[in-house]
């Protein structure tokens, strides 16, 4: 009995090949465009919070308020408040940082970019190198006993920012001041943090008059400690350091979770508006079962007469064309699920070989596959149910007589 | 003749009005989710455009070379300076060119404390009133700053109703830098989310609670009538370059017309109208599978009629020219309702959009150039998805047909 609910649509819908098929592609393309846009939208996340995981959870930023990372704010950190956070308990290692926008002369040509000033203590430097992500590609590391001596980014290595090629042991003027360029840092991705160059934070100080001003300071928690309470503990300490009420900081004190956890906002907010406009296809597609049942309902007319005529009862002749339907969208699930996640996998093999391994990472979502697959057989029923009750509510004697 | 296949082509559509209605909901959905999105994005286009040219077509801007990234001035190498200004002011075809600093600052009131941007006021009288004149300034309640205010501020309307959890009043007192200053001005909206939003307060005092020098972050400059902005803006850079003793290609400052902005900002919105038009055309797409469902159906269901018409004598293209009308009409008519849906529905976001955050910029813009290609390109998806159902009608064998 069971089995002749889906031996019968399945037959059905073998009967109208075109048909069947038209209305199949409806649901594929809508279910496909759903699934490779949640997914690739996934995949961004995915890439990104790995990203912050690379910086570390053990990781502090503190930074003055106002302006942007600490550039253009009023309000500056001193070496007194990197003092107060080394002092903090929890606090394994703390390290300062100055940032500033400079002219970088060379081969007479110049170029404008950012300049950080890192501390040259090899465990300090470490905090600084881990946090930022910066691995040596060529040459060295800034050392202890450094002075004017600078790493560049990966974008110096080309010819592009001075017509030629920077190398290592030439002279870079910064800001007018000489520095001999002891390494290269590996390509990051960005185009400000790739044409940027790190220097010893003493000559930092020298060159930019910036004596005891620092521009954010980075802190690492203790191992097993828990970042966000020593995040609160710095918080309170230099708050009564600074003199400052609850409330009324004139510092900013981020962890990676709290960037990670921005981002994703953001980024669902734009997957949500592109899903959504995606999902119009889908209401479509429904729309496209709907006519096809409708158009199957009249031209069975006379077996539906024929089956009531027999015995079959208002809910059989409604189960028979709900499983149709439902079929018709489990169907379009299917290969829209296949071809979604093959279209998303497709676009990181592009971006991978464009743009470089860092910004998408899929991974395939049981979860969603499941759920989609749920959803379009939803889809199916819902879009089947009016003309299946239609098809029921046929008069066995009209239907019988209908040419 | 013509109205023949018009006829035949509606009596058609009309026979089967269930099926027909559900294929045109189809195109209609997808019409009028495209219809919507490209109304919106041309509305937040021209709204944007709008406030470029309301700052001035003749406007251009001197900052120091920077990073583009945070606010003019920051991080600056080789700041501007009161001579610059000068310099700037003679040059041939610039009517105006008053300084500016534009700085992160920290404000309370009531207890508060919050990070905004300050803009600085020139204090010569002359001056202001350039500035004024410039940025269109219009005093909504109090008055304008005036020479020999110095602890004086006046403030957008959204600085002054949002910036604090208290919306502030003429006199009151809120405290910059540890300063205490005197609302004396709350500008009237402007719509200008950038204006409304701004803090201005006399250069000197800026200078004086900051600890800056004879410095500017931008020097804002506009050109006399007559005078291509081009033109004002390379004379500008000779000139500057002569007196800051620079070569060619090695400028410390940079020259920003709002061409150049508008441009950068339009290609930013052409890029993401792309990828959202792009997607809602995907129900288009869908739609016109369904259109060439229903030409199959119609097909299969009149093969006996198309035999008939065949045997009285019509011709295969005249079968084909039948069923491209009926699938084509399918098209426009769907793309007719679908029209004034989607301007229903980008006019509705455009009110409660206005209603909500008081925005000009979401603003439903309705070129003729829309509407019409909207229709056509309805019309042209429904007779490309009539193509393959109208060609396997026309080439029914007359015979075969009248014996189905």
């Amino acid at each position: 009995m069971y089995k002749d609910y889906f031996k019968i649509p399945l037959k059905e819908i073998r009967r109208r090949k075109l048909r069947s098929w038209l209305t199949l592609i409806g649901i594929i393309i809508g279910i496909a465009a759903v699934v490779s846009l949640i997914t690739l939208g996934q995949g961004l996340e995915n890439a990104i919070s790995k990203q912050f995981q690379a910086l570390g959870d053990d990781k502090i930023f503190i930074m003055p308020k106002g302006g942007l990372w600490g550039m253009g704010s009023s309000e500056q950190l001193t070496e007194d408040d990197l003092d107060v956070i080394s002092g903090t308990l929890g606090v394994k290692l703390a390290t300062g940082m100055g940032y500033a926008f400079a002219q970088f002369d060379f081969n007479d040509k110049v170029h404008y970019g950012f300049v950080s000033g890192i501390s040259t203590s090899p465990e300090e430097r470490a905090l600084v190198g881990e946090a930022q992500t910066w691995k040596v590609r060529e040459g060295r590391m800034l050392d202890r006993g450094d002075k004017f001596k600078i790493v560049l980014g990966h974008e110096h290595t080309k010819r592009d920012l001075f017509d030629k090629r920077v190398e290592l042991g030439d002279k870079i003027k910064i800001h007018g001041k000489d520095f001999k360029v002891v390494g290269f840092l590996e390509k990051i991705g960005s185009p400000p943090d790739d044409e940027s160059g790190l220097i010893p934070i003493d000559a930092y100080a020298d060159v930019f008059d910036a004596e005891n001003e620092l521009g954010f300071i980075i802190a690492q928690s203790g191992l097993g400690e828990d970042s966000l309470l020593i995040a609160e503990s710095i918080k309170k300490e230099l708050r009564q350091f600074r003199n400052v009420d609850e409330g009324k900081e004139d510092f900013e004190i981020q962890t990676p979770d709290q960037f990670a956890e921005t981002f994703s906002i953001i980024l669902d907010i734009v997957n949500i508006v592109l899903v959504g406009i995606a999902a119009i296809s889908l209401l479509v597609g429904g729309i496209g079962i709907m006519n096809t049942m409708y158009t199957t309902v009249l031209e069975r007319t006379k077996e539906i007469g024929v089956m009531k005529a027999l015995g079959a009862k208002n809910s059989h002749i409604v189960y028979l064309f709900l499983v149709e339907s439902g079929f018709y969208g489990l169907g379009g699930g299917l290969i829209g699920v296949l071809i979604g996640v093959g279209l998303a996998k497709l676009v990181e093999a592009i971006f991978t070989i464009a743009v470089g391994p860092a910004f998408l990472l899929i991974e395939i979502d049981y979860f969603l596959i499941i759920g989609t697959l749920l959803f379009s057989f939803i889809v199916g029923c819902l879009s089947g149910i009016s003309p299946a009750i239609r098809a029921s509510k046929l008069n066995p004697v009209d239907s019988l007589r209908y040419e | 003749m013509l109205k023949d296949y018009f006829r035949l082509a509606f009596r058609n559509a009309r026979r089967r009005k269930l099926r027909s209605w559900l294929t045109m909901l189809g195109i209609f959905i997808g019409i009028a989710a495209v219809v919507a999105l490209i109304s919106l994005s041309q509305g937040l286009k021209s709204a944007i455009s709008e406030q470029f040219v309301s700052l001035g077509s003749d406007k251009l801007i001197v900052q120091g070379a920077g990073s583009g990234f945070g606010p003019p001035g920051t991080g600056v190498e080789v700041p501007l300076t009161e001579i610059d200004e000068k310099v700037i002011a003679k040059v041939k075809g610039v009517d105006i060119a008053v300084g500016r600093l534009v700085r992160s600052v920290k404000v309370e009131f009531n207890d508060e404390v919050n990070y905004g941007f300050a803009a600085s006021i020139p204090d010569e009288l002359e001056k202001i009133a350039l500035v004024v004149e410039a940025n269109n300034y219009k005093i909504g309640s109090g008055r304008l700053l005036e020479g020999g205010d110095k602890f004086k501020i006046m403030v957008g309307n959204d600085f002054a109703k949002n910036f604090f959890d208290k919306s502030l009043q003429l006199r009151d007192k809120v405290i910059i830098e540890d300063k205490k200053f005197e609302i004396v001005g709350i500008l009237k909206k402007s719509g200008n989310p950038q204006q409304d939003s701004t803090l201005v307060i006399p250069q000197a005092a800026l200078r004086e609670i900051l600890n800056l020098g004879d410095t500017f972050d931008i020097i804002p400059v506009k050109a006399g009538a007559g005078d291509s902005l081009v033109l004002v803006a390379e004379r500008i850079e000779n000139k500057l370059r002569k007196h800051r003793e620079l070569d060619e290609g090695k400028e410390d400052f940079s020259i920003e017309t709002p061409e150049n902005i508008l441009a950068t900002l339009t290609t930013i919105l052409l890029i993401v109208q792309g990828v959202l038009v792009g997607i809602a055309a995907i129900s288009l797409v869908v739609g016109g599978i369904g259109i060439m469902n229903t030409m199959y159906t119609s097909v299969t269901e009149r093969t006996k009629e198309i035999g008939i018409m065949k045997a009285t004598g019509a011709r295969g293209s005249q079968i084909l020219l039948l069923f491209l009308f009926e699938s084509g009409m399918l098209g426009m008519f769907g793309g007719i309702i679908g029209i004034t849906l989607g301007f229903t529905i980008s006019k509705s976001i455009e009110l409660i959009a206005f209603q909500i955050f008081e925005s000009f910029l979401i603003k439903a813009d309705f070129s003729l150039t829309l509407l019409l290609g909207a229709l056509l390109f309805a019309f042209f998806v429904g007779a490309a998805s009539g193509v393959f159902p109208a060609r396997q009608a026309a080439k029914l064998k007359p015979v075969d047909a009248l014996r189905k």
